[in-house]
């Protein structure tokens, strides 16, 4: 089919980069959100703006809060097709249930597993979830969405499609074609060193747009690599689950035996028992890991098989000393608090694997790194987003003559993935601090309506993007890049300026706290309207001069 | 556009599937005999999945890159059917 191994691969960098390239953009630009999910958590829900805080008291704390917990409507009705008959009326029975934190939540978030005796996999539990105040065990309103860790990071590898985890599989392949990508276009372009410092900002808008393509991809390009790798990694049991299709009764097997070998129990005995106190067996882990020089805060709790003889309660600890993530797990009895077993330290597998999950998902004390993460992922951005105008520019010209609409349309797409996308973004945030504290009765809950609102922002671009496109297929610039520019440029300060009146928490206030979470995105707010007026204004300089050019060029033609 | 033998779907094909399909052997064939030799299930599965990744982008390139399309799909799918017997017959030996 192809004459040549580099043009083989530079059919397969074109074709697989322009149609994957829209799904990598928004894997990039909320990956970088990503690295601050938590602190846009603070800024989108106001009644957890308190410092970081350790997991409480379980006894006095956790438990009453636990005891009160049972699954939603909607978690029964979503798992009803997965049971054989009707739903339990009532869930007694908890296989599971923990607490999860890290160095940068002050609120705690907690999750419960019910046995469902009639699921069609009996391993299958229905989950409850809630996120409380640790300091008193309120719990948080359940419609507050927590924009940055369940909207924007899910958003990240999932695409915050659910269904048979069709999101996960379109970022997986997308994961896959970035590696294919970077690969290919190292075998495109031969001068491979030179391309590290060619920058023509001069040029013409297709050589620059070219260079600066080519500089982000190869001065980024261990991150990217690093980062689809592991990203697959993360998610390889959804990809590959050979674990638990064909090799599933090998699986059984193997958790059999490490039960075993480990004195945990795999199932419950059917013998009710009462639990000791859990605060005795999370005292005795902070001495033991105290003892090995180890920080010692908890950053995972978990029961297994709750008021059975055989539960069990793990303490795992935060692992923001190291790349890995929590660790050094410690297993106790729960009806006697009796030592069961700690966790032998890592292999040489596991500890590659935790590394290079480990430095995906960052769960370290690390603020350099964590900028670094963020300046990389934009990186990305740029490089994905100069594939698209390179495509665009070196094609418009021709499809114009040719009356074809191929440019126009992948330039509409393009500024809806990278300006629209930034708008969705700022709708999402709008409507945040707009919507009232409670809604009226028989209004959808709070949380979707602002994932309403993103969805919404982000098609009103793509139509404006449409509508705007027509010039690309007279060969000329798109209006809709610097009109988005500009509404980027009002929306963004608009928000911090809501967050202001509705939270009372303006920039003057947050910095002279040191309160960065707030502080930091109001900052990159104002910083992002900066970037969309500097680039409003180079476009409509650009606009300006093009018909000229052309004119020129054309006056010459004829010449 | 009719499709062909030459048209590019056959080679997109060829990449996505062929090599998801011997990947999949991969893991399963390292999966069961790291475990067979004595590794943990889940240390296999992650070592597995490691290389497995790094083994699909180089056939997804050599798709595009091979010069016969036959022999593509005769190492993708021949490998693939050998892997996950074996994986197979492996597990069967261990339960």
């Amino acid at each position: 089919m192809f004459q040549s191994f580099r043009l083989s691969m530079a059919w397969l960098h074109t074709w697989f980069g322009l149609t994957l390239g829209f799904v990598l953009m928004v894997v990039f630009f909320f990956g970088a959100l990503s690295v601050f999910d938590r602190e846009i958590d603070r800024w989108a829900v106001p009644q957890s703006r308190f410092e970081p805080q350790p997991i409480p008291s379980f006894d006095k704390i956790l438990r009453p809060v636990f005891e009160q917990m049972q699954p939603t409507q909607e978690a029964i009705a979503e798992m009803a097709p997965r049971v054989n008959g009707p739903m339990p009326e009532t869930y007694p029975v908890i296989e599971r249930m923990g607490a999860y934190t890290t160095h940068r939540d002050p609120v705690l978030n907690l999750f419960i597993g019910f046995d469902v005796p009639n699921a069609k996999d009996p391993e299958e539990a229905i989950w409850a979830y809630r996120t409380i105040d640790p300091r008193n065990g309120a719990s948080l309103p359940d419609d507050r969405l927590k924009i940055g860790s369940e909207f924007f990071y899910p958003l990240h590898y999932s695409l915050n499609l659910h269904w048979r985890d069709i999101g996960t599989w379109i970022v997986g392949s997308a994961a896959l074609v970035m590696l294919a990508a970077l690969v290919s276009g190292v075998v495109m372009h031969r001068k491979i060193f030179r391309e590290f410092f060619t920058f023509r900002p001069g040029k013409t808008s297709q050589r620059s747009v070219l260079d600066l393509h080519n500089l982000t991809g190869v001065v980024a390009l261990p991150f990217h690599f690093f980062f689809a790798l592991t990203g697959l990694v993360i998610f390889a049991g959804i990809y590959f689950p050979v674990g638990h299709t064909q090799l599933d009764p090998l699986h059984e097997m193997s958790e059999r035996l490490e039960a075993a070998e480990t004195g945990l129990p795999h199932d419950r005995a059917g013998v009710a028992a009462p639990l000791a106190s859990v605060d005795a067996m999370v005292a005795d882990a902070q001495r033991r890991w105290h003892e090995k020089g180890m920080a010692g805060e908890v950053g995972f709790l978990t029961l297994q098989h709750v008021g059975d003889a055989n539960g069990y309660v793990s303490v795992y600890r935060a692992g923001t000393d190291r790349i890995a993530l929590t660790g050094e797990g410690i297993h106790y009895k729960a009806a006697t608090g009796e030592l069961l077993r700690e966790d032998p330290a890592p292999g040489f597998v596991d500890n590659l694997n935790e590394f290079l999950t480990g430095l995906h998902l960052q769960h370290f004390r690390h603020w350099l790194l964590r900028w670094l993460y963020v300046l990389g992922g934009l990186t990305g951005c740029v490089c994905i987003a100069t594939g698209f105008i390179f495509f665009v520019e070196k094609r418009k010209r021709q499809h114009a003559k040719q009356g074809i609409q191929g440019a126009r349309l992948v330039d509409a797409l393009a500024v809806t993935t990278v300006t629209g996308m930034v708008l969705a973004a700022l709708g999402m945030l709008i409507a945040n601090k707009l919507l009232p504290d409670s809604l009226p009765a028989g209004w959808p809950p709070r949380g979707d309506l602002e994932q309403y609102a993103f969805w919404g922002s982000w098609l009103l671009a793509f139509i404006h993007a449409l509508a705007r496109s027509g010039p690309v297929a007279a060969g000329r610039l798109s209006p809709a890049w610097a009109e988005q520019c500009r509404a980027i440029a009002v929306l963004a300060p608009l928000a911090v300026l809501l967050n202001w009146i509705i939270t009372g928490d303006h920039l003057l206030r947050t910095l002279s706290a040191l309160y960065w979470p707030v502080a930091g995105l109001d900052l990159c707010l104002l910083a992002s309207a900066g970037v969309a007026l500097l680039a409003a204004a180079k476009l409509k300089r650009r606009a300006l001069a093009a018909p000229a050019i052309d004119t020129a060029k054309r006056e010459a033609a004829h010449a | 556009m009719r499709i062909t033998g030459h048209h590019p779907l056959w080679r997109i094909a060829a990449a996505v599937l062929g090599g998801y399909a011997f990947t999949w052997g991969f893991i399963a064939l390292g999966m069961a005999g790291a475990f067979a030799l004595g590794m943990s299930f889940h240390d296999a599965e992650h070592l597995t999945a490691i290389i497995g990744f790094l083994i699909y982008l180089v056939l997804f390139l050599w798709a595009f890159a091979a010069r016969s399309l036959a022999r593509v799909w005769a190492v993708t799918a021949g490998g693939a059917l050998v892997m996950a017997g074996a994986a197979s017959l492996i597990q069967h030996q261990l339960t």
